[in-house]
């Protein structure tokens, strides 16, 4: 029962939250949405035996990537769009196409009973530990040892790449 | 432990919804930030979704996914919004209908 009514409030609240993301005019109020997106799904998160994701949800997103997006939209510090939308027919392809893509996800998901064929699978028993960081860093420095690697590399690129293209004299 | 009571197509659809409302902000806002935020939004709802099936299939590979997803973003904005302060340090915009320059 506690779980219905915790999913009810993630759900309704970050689905809220989206639209104003995607629709409010002051793009510090989008960023502010943002963060209550992201602090829902990091609840969903827990309700669904993912703990340690939901941490890093918190720290990593809400913290050092909504901080980098508050900086950048008051670095920048643009002006309120006058059409806040895209002008002309490309407005209409965009709610269509978005639609038609609506259409497709809730027809796969509605037709794929949990991935089986036949009547819906009934959900795996758990495995003791499941979500917890014990269990989380024992795979992934195991089974996902090597993709970890490659990771770093490529955050390694990212930040070597930043500090390039934000140089002055640069472009 | 047992089992929940919220069926995983429930979990898709709050996913699914997640995904729709980021695709329309990538499409139809102009503002370049708010097409990142959009992109972000659409990232966790993939990532829902990869944490619901990990729960009903009862392997943890979904969650170390969305960790490999979480870096990638975080790559991703930093490399996007050094883009973005670099094309707003030249051309005094952010909006994606005025940067044009390799349009024919």
């Amino acid at each position: 029962m506690t779980e219905a009514v915790l999913f009810t409030l993630f759900s309704v609240a970050a689905v809220l939250f989206a639209f104003n993301v995607v629709f409010r005019k002051n793009a510090v109020h989008c960023a502010l949405h943002l963060v209550g997106v992201l602090l829902s799904l990091s609840g969903m998160f827990v309700l669904l035996n993912a703990q340690f994701i939901a941490a890093i949800q918190i720290l990593v997103y809400a913290g050092a990537i909504m901080v980098l997006f508050l900086f950048v939209v008051m670095l920048l510090n643009v002006k309120g769009e006058v059409p806040l939308l895209t002008p002309g027919a490309a407005k209409g392809f965009g709610f269509f196409f978005a639609l038609l893509g609506f259409v497709e996800l809730l027809w796969i998901v509605l037709s794929s009973n949990g991935g089986g064929e036949g009547a819906p699978r009934p959900a795996a028993v758990l495995p003791a530990g499941f979500g917890s960081p014990a269990e989380i860093g024992r795979i992934l420095y195991s089974t996902w040892l090597f993709p970890f690697e490659v990771t770093s590399i490529l955050l390694l690129i990212a930040v070597i790449g930043a500090v390039v293209l934000a140089k002055r004299k640069f472009l | 432990m047992p089992g929940s009571l919220i069926p995983l197509a429930a979990y898709q659809l709050v996913a699914a919804l997640l995904f729709t409302i980021g695709l329309v902000g990538v499409l139809v806002r102009r503002s370049a930030l708010i097409i990142f935020m959009s992109i972000e939004l659409m990232l966790n709802a993939v990532n829902l979704s990869f944490v619901a099936f990990s729960k009903q299939n009862g392997q943890m590979d979904g969650q170390i996914f969305v960790f490999f997803v979480m870096s990638v973003a975080a790559a991703e904005v930093a490399v996007g919004l050094a883009i973005l302060v670099a094309i707003f340090r030249n051309r005094e915009t952010a909006n994606v209908d005025d940067v044009h320059l390799l349009k024919g």
